[in-house]
């Protein structure tokens, strides 16, 4: 099996589910795509893909300052690799950051419009900058291969240096701001991972994971073209960061005493056993096996301590960038597959891109020699020996635009059509009514509603006569059916005539030719219209025109019925001039006879007030 | 029955036919990446453009040449496809559910039309699978896919004709209707990676053949090369 084709065709094939699932967000947008809410903002898509792979592709800086400040040539051979980790990494940051905005095309705001006073401004303008440093830094690489170039590669050698400098500076200033941006959240942020030094653990614990990313590539890549580790390098690399590590873990526990907040650690509370847990991980073991001279030296020890690094300081940009917030907004939130789609497939595009730059370009020491990457290579055949496959590059782009093509088509299958028609609005099907005479109107049963005084209504209208005011449909051998028979859900349009259900056996089992006339095309324009089969659909004398089998919400329902007649009547009424407001309805006390059993209700904050679909639960 | 019908019109018409998009945008792309390169490498870089655009329109409609050999087996493969590209992108019901999805719709066959093209490309699809398996020639030149074909082509126009022609009780109607999409979406499924595939590739033909035959510049000196015969007379 070769490892290198069965890498890149799973690769290939992550990134074509995320197409598709990047095409539906851009089309239907972050509702039908992501579990996101207003109470959570930043999901899985800043939490990971962007303070996670910033701080990831902070090797870039680390390896550059080692060689080229510190001048320590023997790390000069992973500088190539290092740099075009790091300019991938960004730029899956950026493309993450594009597909995680709600009006990506604003991004340049930033440029034009300044607000020096947000670290955003500053992440923003950083990482713009180190992006465009990166690619200046590393385009001597690709530009080796031609003599095309030859001037343009000297200017950039020689402004080598400088352009180290600023890469470094960069780094330095963004690393660390991305702690800054959740300073402006001390009450929202848990108090474990909260601390006025987050800029500065941020920058240290980049530092350290730079170091470790470094090593964990070596070691993947070694494993991926079976070419022989570096060990002596990551080695050495590692000992460093068990350094930076044991540094971290003195300032982190260090601000958590100087708060006064060590009780916080052992308290039981979810949040204590994740900071436990997240702080063995990214710092306490892998410093404990880095500091071992024996097993930092072996393969298997680099390959446990660097992941377990790894590992952690995703969980800690995690933690920080939003999951230990749950506790204070109240709102539960795991990322959708579709999220964890379009992550996993710009990490797999930036993965592709290395690997074949890896194949073209002197990258490393030693370039591996890849088939797939050499036109020369003779032609190959497929496993029987029968069919000619072409030269290899040729047999490679017909194998991954299949594993792509199909991967795509299965993620357009699995589009979600419920959640594409919601548009992000939760399906709430509509409860009835309760109560008696006067009835609690609360049709997402969330203790929000209107009491409605049924009489008060009846004999205000003309009594009999006024059912019809209201009452516009019948269910069949129904007489003034309710109006969640029809629209049935909150917030969204409901089906009222159900046609697969007339035309199913296990339904009303209606033939075609009952409703369509034969010899003509079968539509809903010409098929038979509801009340030639229900004859009581409508009661006789109704105003209300019902002109689709289509029911509006029932919050529109609600809303279209009463504001509509209480418009109409406030011109009559002249000693009423409020009749038609939102409290009218919506600030009346509920009935009398309702208080005992939902007393808890009357004591919620901002009880009887008007409530919009998806808004904060809970109180902080 | 219903649940799979739903799924049958969801997801798996969705997934099949995406493939087929997707697929046949995939085999036309790889075939012009290789046309470029070919043309690349090729010595002589001369093109007869116009004789190729003639000779590819000449194929595509192929009016003076449907008369010259086995005139009736080109006959109905020629009515065959009318009807084969006609009847499913211009059907009203299949456009209704495209407006439906989409929102967008375009104009429709009316219904005469449709029921005639219907029946002939039912009765010239198993007029061109009798001239395939009738003649020895034809046999001597044919694969399975190439008998499997006609036959499956025809499938979901029977089912459908049935389903939009007869007064059926719901449960048979239900089953002719699954037939029909299912049929539909395994064709979906198979079109891009069998020689369905022309329906992209055909107007690449002429091209590829005219450029197949452009050596790539020395070639002669590889060969020679290669056969250990560099230098020798020819």
């Amino acid at each position: 099996m070769n490892r290198v084709h069965v890498t890149k065709t799973i690769l290939w094939m992550l990134v074509g589910l995320s197409t598709a699932v990047a095409l539906t967000r851009y089309m239907f947008g972050l509702g039908a795509t992501t579990n996101l809410t207003d109470a959570t903002p930043w999901g899985l898509w800043i939490g990971f893909d962007v303070m996670a792979g910033v701080a990831l592709a902070s090797g870039g800086f680390v390896i550059t300052a080692i060689v080229y400040i510190m001048r320590q040539e023997r790390f000069r051979p992973i500088v190539r690799p290092a740099v075009l980790t790091a300019f991938l990494g960004y730029v899956a940051v950026i493309l993450s950051l594009l597909v995680d905005l709600g009006l990506p095309w604003n991004i340049w705001h930033m440029m034009i419009y300044w607000n020096p006073h947000s670290p955003l401004f500053e992440i923003g303008w950083c990482v713009m900058l180190y992006t465009s440093v990166l690619l200046l830094e590393f385009s001597p690489v690709p530009l080796e291969s031609t003599s095309r170039w030859a001037r343009v590669r000297s200017v950039l050698m020689k402004l080598r240096f400088p352009l180290v400098l600023l890469g470094i500076m960069l780094s330095t200033l963004h690393q660390s701001s991305l702690g800054s941006l959740v300073l402006i959240m001390p009450f929202k942020l848990h108090p474990l991972w909260y601390s006025a030094l987050l800029p500065i653990l941020f920058f240290i614990s980049a530092v350290a994971l730079g170091l470790v990313m470094v090593s964990f590539e070596g070691l993947a890549t070694s494993w991926l073209y079976r070419r022989k580790p570096e060990t002596d390098l990551v080695a050495r690399l590692c000992k460093a960061a068990a350094w930076v590590l044991g540094l971290y873990l003195v300032v982190r526990l260090g601000t958590i005493s100087a708060a006064g907040q060590w009780a916080l650690i052992l308290d039981g509370s979810w949040e204590s056993f994740l900071f436990v847990f997240e702080l063995l991980v990214m710092a306490v073991i892998p410093m404990i096996l880095f500091a071992i001279g024996r097993v930092r030296r072996a393969v298997s020890g680099q390959w446990i301590g660097c992941s377990l690094v790894v590992l952690g300081m995703v969980l800690n940009r995690i933690n920080t960038g939003g999951l230990t917030m749950i506790g204070a907004t109240g709102d539960f939130y795991f990322p959708s597959w579709m999220e964890f789609a379009v992550t996993a497939g710009i990490l797999s595009f930036m993965a592709l891109v290395f690997l074949s730059a890896v194949e073209h370009f002197h990258i490393w020491s030693e370039q591996p020699h890849e088939r797939e990457a050499d036109p020369h290579a003779s032609p190959e055949f497929s496993r029987s020996g029968e069919v000619w496959l072409g030269s290899p590059p040729v047999a490679a782009r017909t194998r991954y635009s299949f594993a792509f093509v199909m991967a795509l088509a299965v993620g357009v299958a699995l589009m979600p059509g419920e959640r594409i028609r919601s548009s992000g609005v939760s399906q709430v099907s509509a409860q009835a009514a309760r109560g008696g005479d006067t009835l609690f109107i609360d049709g997402n049963r969330d203790g929000f509603g209107v009491a409605f005084d049924h009489p008060r209504h009846v004999s205000a209208n003309g009594d009999k006569a006024s059912c019809v005011l209201c009452h516009h449909m019948n269910a069949p051998l129904d007489k003034q059916s309710g109006c969640t028979t029809c629209h049935r859900r909150m917030y969204q349009m409901a089906d009222a005539f159900q046609h697969d259900w007339h035309a199913s056996p296990k339904g009303a089992s209606i033939a075609c030719v009952i409703c369509h006339e034969e010899g003509v095309y079968r539509t809903a324009g010409s098929a038979l219209p509801c009340d030639a089969c229900h004859r009581d659909l409508v009661p006789p004398g109704v105003t209300i025109e019902v002109k689709s089998y289509r029911a509006p919400s029932y919050v529109d329902a609600m809303h279209d019925l009463c504001v509509s007649c209480h418009r109409r009547k406030t011109l009559e009424l002249t000693d009423r001039p409020d009749h038609a407001q939102c409290r009218t309805c919506h600030e009346t006390p509920l009935p009398d006879y309702l208080q005992p059993d939902m007393a808890d209700l009357l004591r919620r904050p901002g009880y009887n007030h008007v409530v919009l679909p998806a808004v904060v639960k809970g109180s902080n | 029955m219903e649940s799979l019908l739903e799924f049958a019109r969801g997801p798996l018409f969705r997934l099949t036919f995406a493939i087929m998009l997707l697929g046949l945008a995939r085999v036309f792309i790889l075939d012009i990446w290789g046309l470029v390169e070919a043309y690349n490498r090729a010595g002589d870089k001369s093109i007869p453009w116009r004789l190729t655009l003639t000779r590819t329109l000449e194929w595509i409609f192929p009016v003076k040449r449907m008369l010259n050999h086995r005139p009736f087996y080109s006959l109905s493969a020629f009515l065959f496809h009318v009807g084969l590209i006609l009847v499913p992108v211009f059907l009203f019901a299949h456009i209704q559910l495209w407006q439906a999805a989409l929102g967008v719709g375009w104009s429709a066959l009316p219904r005469n039309w449709a029921d005639l093209l219907t029946l002939s490309t039912i009765i010239f699809g198993l007029a061109i699978w009798a001239g395939r398996i009738g003649s020895r020639r034809a046999r001597a030149i044919s694969r399975k896919q190439d008998y499997l074909w006609p036959l499956m082509l025809i499938v979901p126009f029977v089912s459908g004709y049935l389903c939009v022609n007869t007064s059926l009780s719901p449960a048979v109607y239900q089953t002719l209707m699954l037939t029909h999409i299912l049929s539909a979406e395994i064709i979906f499924v198979l079109l891009p990676f069998t020689k369905i595939a022309h329906c992209v590739l055909m107007p690449l033909s002429q091209l590829i053949m005219t450029i197949a035959w452009k050596f790539p510049a020395r070639v002669d000196e590889d060969v020679a090369t290669t056969l250990g015969k560099k230098g020798a007379p020819v």
